[in-house]
């Protein structure tokens, strides 16, 4: 997904960035690999557009305070951004005390019309709900993996776990919402 | 490999080989299925609006300049002031911590032994008479069960006719080369307050008097004062007052003083009318046992009323530490020797205050890296919860 040298670089040229413009490129060039992908995951937890648009604007400004403290030895940058982002949205859940939940997607303005594709908007409905009836840190699993592109080491990095145990969080998840599908269908 | 985990790890695989692909490619059955599930999953995902997009893009590019004002985004949960780290915060409460307590034990170390006494004059005035009397009751001394005693062992307040026998013990330390005069200050205090001395000891060595040992008499009634004023002669070392009452052994003492005089004016009595001489033979002899036991209760009497009215204080007097060390190592003088001594002593006791100051913020220090994991641990429960 993403080249080990890559981090490495970042890692090493993120410290001394600030106000400087070709290394301030390299904290943009993470940016722009992962922002579509953090939002995704972050108005995946939050339901809430502007919400999300906050938390993540939030999450990214809060990284690039804290580049200094990235450490390569302890996951990819993409880990760390995220797990910097899951931190900011579960305050902003805590602090709502409005309950986490992919209940519905957020309103997506660049989805495509159910007319012109309905056997997927009908297949994406079906998910929906059933994603629906997961319980939330199954919900945060998938939305990690599946929104934000990890990998399941990258995942255990962020929800401080191990990855095999990630790996069979991940089949008992899959597992419920295929069954969950199949009623549906 | 078990059968469940291999399913694990071949459902995995179809996972991401499905993420990578974007597209369900397998022929047909559960894998099939599984391939739909994902891309349905990772299809269309939330997208962010465009102008939001734009416009975090460019702080990005300026590396998030602090708005004007507010100095941070706006958002959900933005810290109002900017903390210093929580381990900067523990480690500066510890090292505090830690000066504070060295502080204290250092001070409560060069402290006489009874406390609130570095400074005699004022110190010894603040007591109340009657207090003198807990070293002695706290050392389990025995005091007449007649004696009206407060229920911890003092004298009972207001009181009247008590006789109070007081002794009062002194640790002074002067420099070597002001021991004599001390010795003589000693004295002529007790001259002032109308006491005597009972003995005095002055040792003299080569260079002058080292110690010296002094029992004086000083009226009951100015002994707060007279200790007051022999406190300001040296450093206070140590001070300890005891109080005993011996009332009841006055007062027995009166009363079989009183006793034996009637018998004796009665035997007088008898005397005159003695009809016979072996009679009066007898009371002669009855009135010179009674005169012996008259004249022994006087001793007894007076003994007890010189122990009531004068309080007897021991002074010991000793040579300051710092002039006992510069005396012994022949550290402190002048010139380069000299300043070379002082570094190296004020280097020493540096080391020493850090050695202290890292021994009791060891503790404390060990505390706070609990607390902190505890709060880390308590904090991430907590945004896990928000998940429901």
């Amino acid at each position: 997904m993403r080249s080990g040298c890559m981090d490495a670089a970042i890692a090493e040229r993120m410290p001394p960035l600030a106000g400087d413009t070709p290394k301030a490129e390299t904290f943009e060039a993470l940016y722009e690999r992962t922002f579509p992908k953090v939002y995704a995951y972050v108005a995946s937890l939050l339901r809430d557009r502007s919400a999300a648009e906050d938390v993540t604007a939030q999450a990214f400004e809060r990284a690039y305070r804290k580049r200094r403290s990235y450490r390569p030895a302890r996951g990819t940058a993409e880990g760390w951004i995220f797990g910097i982002a899951r931190n900011a949205a579960l305050d902003e859940l805590r602090r709502r005390k409005r309950r986490a939940g992919l209940h519905a997607d957020p309103e997506d303005v660049a989805a495509p019309a159910v007319e012109d594709h309905a056997e997927r908007s009908l297949r994406r409905q079906v998910v929906r709900s059933a994603l629906a009836e997961l319980a939330g840190p199954e919900r945060d699993m998938v939305a990690l993996k599946f929104m934000g592109g990890l990998s399941n080491a990258e995942i255990a990095r962020v929800l401080g776990m191990g990855e095999s145990n990630v790996g069979t969080r991940l089949h008992r998840t899959i597992t419920k919402l295929r069954e969950a599908c199949d009623d549906r269908a | 490999m078990t059968e469940l985990d291999a399913e694990i790890e071949s459902e995995l695989r179809v996972i991401d080989d499905a993420l990578e692909r974007g597209t369900a490619t397998a022929p047909g059955g559960p894998e099939r299925e599984l391939e739909e599930l994902v891309t349905a999953l990772a299809a269309d995902p939330p997208r962010p609006d465009p102008v939001f997009a734009s416009v975090l893009g460019e702080r990005v590019r300026a590396g998030f300049p602090r708005r004007r004002g507010t100095g941070r985004l706006p958002g959900p949960g933005w810290p109002k002031l900017r903390r210093p780290p929580k381990v900067v915060l523990a480690g500066a409460a510890s090292i505090v911590a830690a000066v504070a307590v060295v502080i204290s034990l250092q001070s409560s170390e060069s402290q006489p032994e009874m406390s609130g006494l570095s400074d005699g004059a004022a110190d010894i005035s603040a007591l109340p008479e009657e207090s003198a009397s807990a070293p002695r009751a706290a050392q389990g001394s025995a005091i007449a069960p007649a004696s009206p005693v407060s229920p911890d062992g003092g004298f009972v307040p207001g009181a009247e006719d008590r006789r109070i026998e007081r002794s009062a013990s002194l640790t002074l330390a002067a420099p070597d080369d002001r021991l004599e005069d001390v010795a003589n200050d000693i004295i002529a205090v007790t001259d002032r307050y109308d006491g005597f001395v009972l003995r005095s000891s002055v040792s003299t060595g080569q260079e002058g008097a080292s110690t010296g040992d002094f029992e004086l008499r000083i009226p009951a009634s100015r002994l707060q004062p007279a200790l007051r004023d022999l406190s300001k002669l040296g450093d206070v070392r140590a001070r300890t007052q005891a109080g005993e009452d011996i009332t009841r052994e006055f007062v027995s003492a009166g009363d079989r003083l009183r006793a034996a005089r009637a018998e004796r004016r009665g035997l007088l009595t008898r005397l005159e009318s003695a009809a016979t001489d072996t009679e009066a033979e007898s009371i002669r002899r009855r009135l010179d046992l009674v005169a012996a036991e008259i004249n022994g209760l006087r001793g007894q009497l007076r003994d007890l009323r010189l122990r009531s009215d004068y309080a007897t204080v021991a002074v010991t007097l000793e040579r300051s530490d710092d002039e006992e060390g510069s005396s012994d190592d022949g550290s402190g003088g002048d010139g380069l020797g000299g300043a070379f001594d002082d570094a190296a002593s004020s280097l020493s006791d540096s080391v020493e205050l850090l050695v202290r100051v890292l021994g009791v913020a060891i503790a404390p220090a060990l505390l706070a890296g609990l607390v902190l994991l505890g709060a880390r641990t308590v904090r991430r429960r907590r945004r896990e919860a928000a998940l429901g």
